[in-house]
């Protein structure tokens, strides 16, 4: 036992080991480089660089190293500077393994003029939020580059696929819950282009259409998505211009049509009443949609509601109603409508845009379904795989949450809210950036230099401090770095502020002071021992030198 | 020539209505100061920067960058030129793209402007970032400084209001109003304006676009070339040691100046791009080898970094489309001189020595190849490998821990797995491997030389092979990027010789 006990310190201690350890360190990191390259900084240390076997490998270097010095002791004069060459690494080592442990590494967002103490991690995290109870939950996601199943289960919510890189991919799903033939609830995909420019929109009435809505703004033109069941009135042209619309028989028409009269009221707006049904309904079509009862109050939510074409003159405004379209031509003063057929272009009269519809269903959503891809970088920019997914396994149905699209879900009445995002840090302190200044290179737009003027608020008080590159702040065992700004629409910039805790730090200094004065020691040892040998040849020296070792 | 061109000149503004080529557009125009891409230079560097970019050369027909530059700008008020300068057209693709005839590989600027809506619409429509869309964004580009020089707006002159300076355009500032005051006292008015003004400027601002300038002319990098080829000579063909070394401290002299002007120009240390980084690591390999020669006593230290020196030189001589020795402003996390020049020199300076190695290990290969080589020369050979081996084994160590210094109190943290500082430590550890290997006699000098010359690919590619391969991503770079080629060619000459070199020493040992 005790024979194979020095077997194995002799062999891992030897120089073999110490040669394939780091051929294997190194094939690591040319892999993790390319990957990098390719995929970019995340996936290459999801599946390299922070994965359990890299790990092994630098456990394998930490081994090496200290049996190295265990076979060569006791210790020898001549091997100082060795010794502290490898207690310096591993002094290194230890507080790498620190600072993974137990240091912090993130980044605060300073919006202008907005306290904030939530910190950033790197963790992809699911939080579960019950409002009604003010509770909540969250999941730590596995740290992988490839989709990989959760698989764990809270309160009949089970956490199924996590995509750690996806793309969201147009599809047609079947609908969740049942609905009654009246219930209006159909999408279209269409597409407009012009010689110069293409897009693809889709609408959606279906009320689980999460990704897509009713509306849509493309530059000056508005587009209305609005069921079809209003189409026929569009074309009509009447005086009035007024449409109402009955949602429990799904049908329009026009007060000229009913015989119903419209009235000035005494501030000048259009107004009307009439018998429909068993029920008087009051109607003011420029100020509201929605009828007006006895108290003069909006209905909101009535079944009967009018709508006013005049408001839509003006400026550009298509009206979509699924396999139907509807458009006011200002130079002819005149509404139309035009049936629309899949994959036919429709001449619009904005920008010689046409129009094709190019899908549409009843009653199936629209939805941008998350897949897991390979992600792609090219210049420092993710262009591909960009969206973290987990899937959400309710009640048999099967629901995505990403970290662009939070979920929200009634399950057994309760309201729960999904989303998927970096784990948090909350600080002790708070930060409000108070200015930002950044100064450029003369003549040009290139930041030269990027500076935050902030305000601490601690518990004794506030205190102002300025932090910039080179220049970090350092407050209860935290430091704050500069690390890079953004800018928005209205020109305000917001500072980011890398955020770090390092109880390795003493380590990896005081390791690396070793490693430089050990390289020192050992070749000064070596110099003096050449120097009382000077006589020998080359050759011999070589001989000798390798004897030595 | 000139005498030509200067008697032209007068006579036109003389005459007036006649038309010359060249108008006032003088090569001693080079000398005023320009404010172009962040900083303040001559006209001279200004202009030889954009003829490059815009063509590829320094010059148009018998006109130097200058008063080509001059005559574009001068377009814009309505003197016309017969200049037509062309861009390089180096895409296959992009070659179809403007029906260029078989074998023409340029379009003519003038014609390129034309085409600049054509080239924003394709290269919108192509999502993915490849190689064409990047010749398509650089056309762009030169069709855009292009424009902006022929409509005035490029040369950007300073025009002092009291103490203020503005800088604009020329076109702008040489109004009808100064040159006909000039005329009445000067036969060259718009000389006589613009050279007014500058004088003013600098008397009252500064003159460090004056000793740009002078450095500029003094053409530093050709000549330490030729001296140092020169010193190698005098050391290989003719064996006059006592020469070479002359000659090396020479160089050394004309390198320190180089790096003095530049420092003096940038104000920061000599190590902020590719060019700069060439430079310095040829100079300190040179100063190092030299220093270790004199102690050691030792001419082949003197021969490494000779060779070495020259590889440097006439990379930053030849190789002006991968390195390129324009000064630009540095992005503000490097902006710390005292973090720049610790923990980049040291890492240059290990590059240098490590290339000491590489030399010598190949000459040795090659030498041992033609059969002039003793087995006890091979050690004698091998033990000096193993110094420079050493020197710059440590340094490359002590230059990660820099960097990692430098980034915990820039970022607060050590190591980011960011592929320069990856590779710096794959090459720390290819080169950790082979000390150890050495050092206990696993790897004998048979093995120990070719493994040597190998391993200084994982240094290139820290170097270069990070900014030049995986930066841009290996799958956009076309074949007119230079820095991925040399860098192929490099390891497939360096391959190859290790290949041939070792079959020769198996067929003589079996």
């Amino acid at each position: 036992m005790n024979f194979n006990f020095t077997k194995i310190e002799r062999t891992l201690g030897g120089l073999k080991f110490a040669v394939i350890i780091l051929t294997l360190f190194a094939l690591g990191m040319i892999v993790g480089t390319f990957f990098e390259s390719y995929y970019g900084t995340d996936f290459a240390n999801r599946t390299v660089y922070k994965t359990w076997f890299f790990m092994l490998i630098q456990a394998g270097m930490g081994i090496s190293i200290v049996f190295a010095v265990f076979v060569r002791l006791p210790p020898k004069k001549r091997l100082y500077g060795f010794y502290t060459i490898h207690a310096g690494l591993v002094t290194i080592g230890a507080g790498s393994f620190m600072t993974y442990y137990a240091g912090v590494d993130g980044s605060l967002l300073l919006p202008p003029n907005t306290p904030n103490r939530e910190v950033i991690l790197s963790d992809d995290v699911l939080k579960i939020r019950f409002p009604d109870e003010g509770r909540v939950v969250s999941f730590k996601l596995p740290y992988t580059g490839f989709a990989t199943r959760v698989g764990e289960t809270y309160q009949g919510i089970e956490l199924g696929r996590y995509l750690p890189f996806a793309d969201k991919n147009f599809k047609w799903i079947k609908e969740k819950r049942s609905y009654s033939n009246i219930d209006t609830r159909h999408s279209s995909k269409y597409s407009v282009a012009n010689e110069m420019v293409a897009q693809e929109f889709t609408l959606s009435l279906h009320p689980e259409s999460v990704d897509y809505e009713s509306t849509l703004t493309m530059g000056p033109l508005t587009v209305h998505y609005l069921p079809e069941s209003l189409a026929p009135c569009f074309g009509r042209n009447n005086p009035s211009k007024l449409i109402l619309w009955d949602r429990t028989k799904s049908e329009c028409f026009t007060p000229e049509e009913r015989d119903i009269s419209i009235q000035k009221a005494e501030s000048g707006n259009r107004f009307l009443a009439f018998n429909h049904g068993d029920k008087v309904m009051a109607f003011f079509p420029d100020v509201s949609p929605w009828p007006f009862n006895e108290q003069k109050q909006v209905e909101r939510g009535a079944n009967l509601r009018i709508f006013s074409k005049t408001l839509f003159e003006e400026k550009p405004n298509l009206f979509l109603f699924g396999k139907t379209s509807a458009y006011y031509i200002a130079d002819e003063e005149k509404w139309t409508s035009h049936e629309l057929t899949k994959g036919k272009p429709l001449q619009l009269p904005w920008m010689g845009f046409d129009l094709v519809l190019e899908e549409h269903s009843d009653k199936d959503v629209p939805a941008n379904i998350p897949e897991g891809v390979l992600p792609i970088q090219k210049n420092n920019e993710m262009i591909k795989g960009n969206t973290r997914s987990l899937e959400l396994i309710v009640q048999g149905n099967s629901y995505w949450v990403s970290n662009d699209t939070p979920v929200q879900l009634l399950i057994n009445g309760k309201r729960v809210v999904f989303s998927l995002q970096k784990e948090s840090l909350t600080l002790p302190f708070e930060f409000v950036l108070t200015q930002f200044k950044m100064d450029k290179d003369p003549g040009t737009n290139r930041p030269a230099s990027y500076e935050s003027f902030v305000r601490l608020f601690t518990e004794d008080g506030p205190s102002n401090h300025h932090i910039y590159m080179n220049n970090p702040l350092k407050h209860s065992g935290f430091t704050f770095y500069q690390a890079s700004y953004s800018q928005d629409r209205q020109g305000n910039y917001s500072s980011t502020l890398s955020v770090n805790v390092d109880p390795g730090r003493p380590f990896k200094y005081a390791g690396s002071l070793m490693l430089v004065l050990g390289s020192m020691w050992h070749y000064w040892l070596n110099f003096r021992k050449k120097k009382k040998k000077k006589k020998v040849t080359p050759l011999m020296a070589a001989l000798q030198e390798e004897d030595l070792a | 020539m000139k005498f030509l061109i200067l008697l032209t000149a007068l006579l036109t503004f003389s005459a007036e209505a006649k038309i010359d080529q060249t108008y006032f557009c003088q090569d001693k125009l080079g000398a005023i100061p320009i404010r172009q891409g962040g900083r303040v230079k001559p006209l001279y560097v200004h202009a030889r920067e954009l003829m490059k970019y815009l063509t590829g050369k320094r010059s148009y027909e018998n006109l130097s960058a200058v008063q080509t530059y001059c005559l574009l700008s001068l377009q814009a008020m309505g003197l016309e030129s017969p200049i037509k300068l062309e861009a390089r057209v180096d895409h296959v693709d992009a070659q179809k793209f403007f029906n260029l005839p078989e074998g023409k590989k340029t379009i003519p600027l003038a014609s390129l402007t034309g085409e600049i809506s054509r080239l924003q619409r394709e290269v919108r429509k192509s999502k993915d970032q490849d190689s064409l869309k990047k010749a398509f964004q650089t056309l762009l580009n030169q069709a855009a400084i292009y424009q902006e020089i022929t409509t005035g707006n490029n040369w950007l002159f300073p025009a002092l209001t009291g103490d203020r300076v503005d800088w604009i355009p020329i076109t702008a500032f040489l109004s009808e109003g100064k040159i006909r005051e000039a005329k009445k006292v000067s036969s060259t008015p718009f000389l006589k304006v613009i050279f007014d003004e500058v004088k003013r400027f600098e008397d009252q601002k500064t003159t460090e676009h004056l000793l740009e300038y002078r450095f500029m002319k003094m053409r530093l990098p050709i000549v330490s070339m030729v001296v140092t080829l020169l010193a190698l000579a005098a050391l290989t063909l003719f064996k006059k040691f006592k020469w070479a070394l002359g000659l090396s401290f020479l160089t050394i002299i004309l390198q320190l100046a180089l790096i003095t002007f530049r420092v003096l120009i940038s104000g920061r240390a000599p190590i902020t791009n590719m060019y700069e980084t060439v430079l310095f690591s040829g100079f300190g390999a040179l100063f190092l080898s030299l220093v270790v020669g004199h102690f050691k006593k030792e001419k082949v230290y003197v021969y490494m970094g000779l060779m070495y020196n020259a590889c440097t030189l006439m990379m930053m001589n030849f190789a002006t489309g991968m390195l390129s020795d324009n000064i630009s402003p540095l992005v503000p996390v490097l902006r710390d001189n005292f973090w720049l020049s610790t923990h980049v020199t040291t890492i240059i300076l290990s590059y240098g020595a490590l290339a000491l190695s590489w030399i010598l290990a190949n000459t040795v290969l090659i030498k041992r190849k033609l059969g002039g080589l003793t087995q006890s020369d091979e050690v004698y050979y091998a033990d000096h490998i193993y110094t420079t081996l050493k020197w710059g084994t440590i340094m490359l160590g002590a230059g990660i821990i820099l960097g990692g210094v430098w980034a915990d109190y820039s970022w607060g943290r050590f190591w980011g797995w960011d592929p320069k500082e990856t590779w710096s430590l794959i090459a720390f550890v290819i080169y950790m491997a082979i000390l150890h290997g050495r050092y206990t006699s696993w790897i004998p000098n048979k093995r120990f030389i070719p493994l040597v010359a190998g391993a200084f690919m994982s240094i290139m590619m820290a170097w270069f092979g990070v900014n030049y391969i995986l930066a841009s991503g290996l799958h956009s770079y076309g074949f007119s990027e230079g820095g991925a080629v040399f860098l192929g060619s490099f390891f497939l000459v360096q391959t190859v010789i290790i290949v041939l070199t070792s079959k020769k020493s198996e067929t003589v040992m079996g």
